[in-house]
């Protein structure tokens, strides 16, 4: 892999440069608690010591809501709708929402690609951006804390600037029309990130593994627990609005008023909702809202196989989101916990 | 063939038909459906056999009875439009109470013309077919349903909340962020999150979610946890919920070990 290292006074002259590759999108504060990733204009504007978007980068990939196909009823026609993708840098990624990408990949770039999300996806320059865990992050135990494919470019915090890997021919490019704003990476900065990376691994709030989860999850769904925890919930959704890897949509057609003509299109859903389990003749595969709670759990908790991580990449936002201030990680270190540990905690 | 359809108003402010008369595309309603009776729009017409019927307001009086039962015998479908016809509307908030009582606290001795009473939805008194909720709703919501009756189908009603429009348009929660009492988490989505969109809380005017998943006791639950009080949160969600079926009952639980 290539390192090169920049400093804190290039900065702002490289994210600058980064808008002539594409739209620039970095996380900016929106509201006392809240951030989000939007359109740059003001370099200067960017959080750097953001912990999480109240919007998941999939919102870049698969928009909350979009227009398929225009239809015309009457000649049982329709037409693709596909607009112009101008490519676009996504700046601060970090490497929870990495995976999470990659995870999208794997489901809507399969051997039956998802032309929407294909075509966005491949406008996408991804800037990797390190980060220190808050108590909602949990990638440690989801493995997902480190990655080494799946961005352009990734900076590690130095004290006095970042050290910059390289992960694709594009990156490689950025740095190489750029050159004169990096330099080498010394001793120093290599001992810096080193130990970076050892407080990281010091702060996050539980340790261990979380590879059975799942079964652990399927063995206890007669528990209390549960009855209790999806009495809480709203059934808002919005924990897998907010779940960068949670892709389930809906798709609608609706009409024109000449009755004539429509529009097919397609928006978030959400296991969370009554009728995401509704099927042709009434029948709810989860008619109660604890099915549809649990679903949530086991869904997350699965594997995908492709990249051998669980579907929940430990980000903490279903966490940190929901105004009914359920849990994820508590419930399933519950889950985990055996009676005597639960005790002693 | 063009759809008959019929455009009424019991108890309400008018405000459903007024939207439904300011849709951008009312040449093309008017030139693909035939609008058999609006009295907000003409005196022109009278009651008589339509496909679809839109009743907006809450039956508030004697008049409202007889005009609903005379709109429904002569609909083959009716929609109950906007939070009055769907759960009894702000008016409906005094359900439960003695009318004559209500009406004293008012107008004293004076009397009126009408029999008056505790406004109350559509189904109370007739079936509904559909409900096409708002307050008002909102354009794309009115254009939505018409086109789906123009080409033979039927409108799909939304059954989450205001919350996930919220999210989706990436607003700050109120709620988690400054602990304000928003109604979006229990209110059907449609506009948008408009009101949390401009930091103002959800006030439910939308209406409770359909299909009894409007979670009264779990959100009770949450804003007692945030300091507010049984009577506060009664009264909030009383606006627009009051005649929500076992509204009462759910807030009445998440308080009841203190009783």
């Amino acid at each position: 892999m290539r390192y090169v290292k920049i400093k804190d006074e290039k900065v702002y002259e490289f994210l600058e440069g980064l808008k002539n590759y594409g739209k620039l999108y970095a996380p900016v504060k929106i509201s006392d608690k809240f951030y989000d990733r939007k359109e740059i204009d003001d370099v200067k504007k960017i959080a750097f010591d953001y912990i999480r978007t109240i919007m998941p980068a999939k919102k870049f990939f698969i928009p909350p809501k979009e227009e398929m196909f225009e239809i015309d009823i009457e000649n049982g026609e329709y037409k693709e709708k596909l607009e112009e993708v101008e490519p676009f840098v996504l700046f601060g990624m970090h490497p929870c929402e990495i995976v999470a990408l990659r995870i999208l990949d794997g489901i809507y770039m399969d051997e039956y690609a998802d032309i929407y999300y294909t075509r966005r996806r491949k406008a996408g320059i991804i800037i990797g951006l390190s980060c220190l865990p808050d108590e909602y992050c949990f990638c440690n135990l989801r493995r997902t804390d480190f990655v080494d494919i799946g961005f352009d470019l990734f900076f590690h915090e130095l004290p006095d600037g970042y050290l910059i890997r390289v992960g694709s021919p594009n990156g490689h490019k950025i740095i190489d029309e750029n050159l004169d704003l990096f330099a080498e990476v010394n001793q120093q900065d290599i001992d810096a990130f080193r130990e970076f990376e050892e407080k990281r691994q010091r702060m996050f709030r539980c340790y261990g593994s979380f590879d059975n989860i799942r079964y652990l999850l399927e063995l206890t769904m007669q528990d209390k627990l549960w009855d209790e925890e999806s009495e809480k919930c709203f059934g808002c959704g919005n924990c897998t609005n907010t779940c960068p890897t949670c892709r389930c949509y809906d798709v609608q057609d609706i009409p024109n008023i000449d009755g004539k003509t429509g529009k097919r299109i397609r928006f978030w859903d959400s296991c969370q909702f009554r009728s995401h389990g509704l099927v042709a003749g009434g029948h709810n595969f989860r008619p109660t809202k604890k099915d549809r709670f649990l679903n949530r759990y086991i869904c997350k908790n699965s594997y995908f196989y492709p990249l051998g991580t669980s579907y929940c990449v430990g980000c903490g936002n279903c966490t940190y989101f929901c105004p009914a201030n359920i849990d994820f990680l508590g419930n399933l270190l519950k889950v985990r916990s055996t009676a005597e540990e639960v005790k002693n905690a | 063939m063009k759809l008959r359809i019929g455009i009424h108003g019991l108890t309400s402010c008018y405000g459903c038909q007024l939207r439904m008369a300011s849709v951008r595309e009312l040449l093309e309603v008017a030139e693909n459906f035939e609008i058999a009776y609006w009295y907000m729009v003409s005196s022109k017409g009278e009651i008589s056999h339509v496909d679809i019927a839109f009743v907006e307001g809450s039956v508030s009086t004697a008049k409202d009875e007889e005009e609903l039962k005379k709109i429904r015998e002569n609909a083959d479908v009716l929609v109950a439009v906007g939070s009055c016809a769907i759960y009894g509307g702000v008016q409906g908030m005094l359900f439960g109470k003695e009318y004559e009582e209500i009406f004293k606290e008012v107008y004293g001795d004076n009397k009126i013309e009408f029999e008056g009473r505790i406004g109350e939805p559509l189904k109370k008194y007739v079936k509904v077919d559909y409900n096409l909720p708002g307050c008002p709703p909102e354009e794309e919501e009115i254009i939505y349903y018409l086109a789906t009756f123009a080409i033979g189908s039927y409108p799909e009603e939304k059954d989450y909340p205001v919350c996930t429009e919220c999210r989706r348009k990436g607003y700050p929660c109120v709620l988690i962020e400054k602990n304000e009492p928003c109604l979006g988490p229990l209110t059907v989505a449609g506009c948008d999150a408009r009101c949390p969109g401009y930091n103002v809380a959800c006030i439910g005017c939308r209406g409770p979610l359909p299909h009894g998943i409007a979670w009264f006791d779990s959100l009770a639950k949450t804003f007692k946890e945030k300091g507010m009080s049984k009577e506060y949160i009664k009264a909030r969600m009383e606006i627009f919920g009051k005649q929500y079926e076992k509204m009462d009952e759910m807030i009445e639980k998440v308080f009841e070990d203190e009783d």
